[in-house]
C-alpha cells in the first residue's frame, strides 16, 4: 500500500480532517470567537463538496474492505451536497440563544455521521458496512434530542436510539447467518457462494428487515412520524434526506451485487413492500396537520417510489435511483428549509392551518415551498417529474405492469395532499396569518441552492446521462 | 453424550434461562445481574471453542466493565426499590405468541441446514496473530475497522456532551 492509495479515500479523510479542525477551533476559542465556527464549518464543508467532484482514481483498498468506484464517488458527492445545504439552513437556527453553546457539537456530529455514511457506501464487506451504519445512526439520535428541554425532542432521541438498536440487532442476526452459511463477510465471496437454502433466505429476510427499519419502509415505519415531529427541523431534514439517501444507496448496491443470486426472490419481496409503502404512506399523509409529520409520511411513500428503481434492477433503474435521490435532496430540503425558516421566525408554528394566507405576507417563501411540493409530487416543470418518470420507465422496461399501475395511482393521490399546503397558502383566507419577516442571508442562500437544484437538475439532461454512464460498473 | 456436549448443554440452558429472566424481571437491578450471568455463560462457550483470548475479553470487558457501567447508571438514575408496572394480559399473550412463532421459524430453519464442520483442528490462537491482524491492511486485516471505531467512539462522546450540556438560559 502506497501513500497515493489514500487518494481513494479522500472523501472520508477530508471529512475527518475538517472534523478535527472544528474540534480544535472549539477548544481554542473564547465565547466571542465561537461566533466564527458556523461560517468556518460551512466554508470547510463547501470546500470538501467541491473537492469531491474533482476526478480521482478508483480501486479497492484494505484487501477489498474498501471499494471506490465512480458510482460510489458520485453517491458520496450527492450526500455531500445534501449535508452542505443542511449546514447552511441550520446556520440561523444555531444562532438563537438556546443553541449557541452547542454549535460545534452540532457540526461535529453531522460530519461524523457523514463519515459513517461514506464508509458504508464504500464498504466491501459486512464488517465495514455495519460499522459505517452505526456511525451514521448513533450520533443522529443525540441530535434528535438536541433541544433537551422539550419533551418531544427527548422522546424523538430515545425512540430513534431504541429503534436503531433493535434494527441493528435484527440486521446483525441476519449477517451472522450469512457468515454461518458462507464462511466469509467479504461481498465478493458472499455473492458467489450465496444460494437459496432456507437459512440463507431467512438471513436475507432478517437483513432486509433491518434495512427496512433504516429506510422506513412499511411495515417498519412506525417510528418515523414521531421522530420527525420531535426532532429539530434541521435534524429532521438531515434524517429524511441524507440518512435515508445513504441507506438506499448501499442497499441498492448490495441487492444487485451481494444478493444477485436470489434476485428473483428479493424482487418479489420488494414488489409487495413497495406497493404497501407507497399506498400507506400516502393514505396517512393525507390526514396530517403538522407539516413535519406530513413530510414524514410523504418521505415514507417516496421511499416506496425509490424502491421501484431498485426492482427494475437494470442499469437504467440504478441510474434512476441515484438521480431521484439527487432530486429528492433538493426538493425535500427546499420544503424543510421553508418550514424551518417559518418555525424559527414565528416561534414554532408548524401546522398547516398556520400557513393560511401566507402568500399575502411572505410571497417568496410561499413560492419556494410550492415549487418544492410540486417537485415532490412530480409536476412537470421541476426536476421531480423527470425523477419519477425515469423510475417508472425502469419498472415498465421489465414488465412490472401491475406495480406501475399502483405507482401511478399513488402519484395521483399524492398530488391531492401535496396541494393541500399550497391551497392553504394561496387560497385560504386568514384573519391573522404569519407576519412578514426577513430571512437572514444563510437561509436565503440555502433556499436559492435548493430552487436552483430543482430547476437545473431537471432540465440539464447531462446530469442524468452522466449518472447513467457510471451505473454500468457499480 | 460426551463431556463437551454436556458442557454445551449446560451453558446453553444457563444462557436461555437467564436471558428470559433478564427481560422478564420487574426490578431493573436484578435484570442487570441476570445479564451478568448470561455474559459469563457466553464466555464459557468461548472457552469450549478453545478461544481463550476472546473468553478473557468477554469476562473482563463485558462481564466486568459493561455490567458495572450498567449498574452505575441504574444507581444514578432510578430507585432500587422501584418496580416496573405489570404488563397487561393481552400484551403478554400477543408478545408471547409472536416470540414463540419466531422461535419455531428460526429453529426449524436452522435444523434444516447442514453446517459444514471445519476440518482445521481447534488450536489456541496466539496473541501475536491477533495483534498482527489488527494492524494488517491486507485481506482479513482489521486496521480500517479499528480506525473507524475510534471515530465512532469520538462521535459517541460528543453525542453524550450534546445531551448533557446545560444551556445558557435555564428553562424549567
Amino acid at each position: 500500500m502506497r501513500l497515493e492509495d489514500f487518494l481513494l479515500m479522500r472523501h472520508e479523510l477530508l471529512l475527518t480532517l475538517i472534523a478535527i479542525i472544528i474540534l480544535i477551533a472549539e477548544i481554542f476559542t473564547d465565547d466571542f470567537k465561537k461566533q466564527g465556527i458556523r461560517p468556518l464549518s460551512i466554508i470547510l464543508m463547501a470546500i470538501v463538496t467541491i473537492v469531491g467532484f474533482l476526478p480521482a482514481p478508483t480501486g479497492t483498498l484494505f484487501g477489498g474492505m474498501y471499494q471506490a468506484t465512480d458510482m460510489r464517488l458520485m453517491m458520496k458527492n450527492i450526500l455531500n451536497i445534501g449535508a452542505l445545504i443542511v449546514f447552511i439552513q441550520s446556520a440561523s437556527w444555531l444562532k438563537s440563544d438556546d443553541n449557541q453553546n452547542k454549535v460545534s457539537e452540532f457540526f461535529l456530529l453531522l460530519i461524523s455521521t457523514l463519515i459513517g455514511m461514506n464508509f458504508m457506501i464504500s464498504s466491501g464487506d459486512f464488517l465495514m458496512f455495519y460499522l459505517g451504519l452505526e456511525l451514521a445512526t448513533i450520533p443522529i439520535a443525540a441530535l434528535a434530542a438536541y433541544d433537551r428541554y422539550s419533551n418531544k425532542s427527548s422522546e424523538a432521541g430515545i425512540k430513534l436510539i431504541l429503534i436503531s438498536a433493535l434494527s441493528s440487532g435484527i440486521l446483525l442476526y441476519g449477517i451472522s447467518m450469512i457468515y454461518g452459511t458462507v464462511g466469509s463477510v467479504y461481498f465478493d465471496k458472499v455473492s458467489v457462494a450465496y444460494g437459496a437454502t432456507p437459512l440463507q433466505i431467512m438471513s436475507f429476510i432478517f437483513f432486509f428487515t433491518g434495512m427496512a427499519f433504516k429506510i422506513s419502509i412499511v411495515p417498519f415505519h412506525l417510528w418515523t412520524a414521531d421522530v420527525y415531529e420531535g426532532a429539530p427541523v434541521n435534524v429532521t431534514s438531515y434524517l429524511s434526506v441524507v440518512s435515508k439517501g445513504a441507506a438506499v444507496f448501499i442497499f441498492s448496491i448490495m441487492l444487485v451485487t451481494v444478493f444477485q443470486n436470489i434476485a428473483a426472490m428479493w424482487k418479489d419481496v420488494m414488489w409487495i413492500t413497495a406497493a404497501i409503502t407507497m399506498t400507506l404512506g400516502n393514505l396517512f399523509a393525507m390526514r396530517q396537520n403538522n407539516l413535519k409529520r406530513f413530510l414524514a409520511f410523504s418521505s415514507i411513500s417516496q421511499a416506496g417510489f425509490i424502491m421501484l428503481g431498485i426492482i427494475g434492477g437494470s442499469e437504467l433503474g440504478m441510474a434512476a435511483v441515484v438521480y431521484y435521490i439527487l432530486v429528492y435532496i433538493f426538493s425535500n430540503l427546499g420544503a424543510f428549509g421553508v418550514i424551518a425558516a417559518i418555525s424559527n421566525a414565528s416561534g414554532g408554528k408548524e401546522n398547516m392551518s398556520d400557513y393560511d394566507g401566507l402568500y399575502k405576507t411572505n410571497p417568496a417563501l410561499s413560492l419556494t415551498l410550492t415549487l418544492a411540493l410540486f417537485s415532490l409530487a412530480g409536476i412537470p416543470p421541476v426536476a421531480g417529474f423527470f425523477g419519477k418518470f425515469f423510475l417508472f420507465t425502469a419498472v415498465a422496461e421489465k414488465g412490472y405492469w401491475w406495480l406501475l399501475t399502483i405507482a401511478v395511482l399513488n402519484t395521483i393521490i399524492s398530488l391531492y395532499y401535496y396541494l393541500l399546503p399550497v391551497k392553504a397558502m394561496f387560497i385560504n383566507k386568514a384573519e391573522t396569518s404569519i407576519a412578514y419577516f426577513k430571512s437572514d442571508g444563510w437561509t436565503k442562500v440555502g433556499l436559492i441552492i435548493c430552487v436552483a437544484g430543482m430547476v437545473i437538475v431537471g432540465f440539464a439532461s447531462v446530469i442524468f446521462e452522466y449518472i447513467r454512464t457510471l451505473s454500468f460498473g457499480l | 453424550m460426551t463431556g463437551n456436549q454436556l458442557m454445551f448443554a449446560i451453558f446453553g440452558m444457563l444462557i436461555i434461562i437467564f436471558s428470559i429472566l433478564t427481560v422478564t424481571s420487574r426490578r431493573i437491578l436484578r435484570s442487570a445481574v441476570f445479564l451478568l450471568f448470561v455474559l459469563v455463560s457466553t464466555a464459557g462457550l468461548y472457552f469450549m471453542l478453545n478461544y481463550q483470548f476472546l473468553a478473557a475479553v468477554q469476562l473482563t470487558v463485558y462481564a466486568g466493565g459493561i455490567v458495572v457501567l450498567i449498574i452505575f447508571s441504574i444507581l444514578l438514575t432510578s430507585h432500587i426499590s422501584e418496580k416496573f408496572e405489570v404488563v397487561g394480559m393481552k400484551k403478554q399473550i400477543f408478545s408471547g405468541l409472536a416470540a414463540i412463532a419466531g422461535i419455531i421459524l428460526t429453529i426449524s430453519t436452522i435444523l434444516q441446514t447442514e453446517f459444514k464442520a471445519t476440518e482445521v483442528a481447534a488450536k489456541e490462537v496466539d496473541m501475536e496473530a491477533i495483534g498482527l491482524s489488527l494492524l494488517n491492511y491486507g485481506e482479513n486485516g482489521f486496521v480500517l475497522p479499528f480506525e473507524v471505531i475510534s471515530i465512532l467512539l469520538l462521535a459517541a462522546m460528543i453525542a453524550a456532551i450534546v445531551i448533557a450540556k446545560k444551556g445558557k438560559t435555564q428553562k424549567p
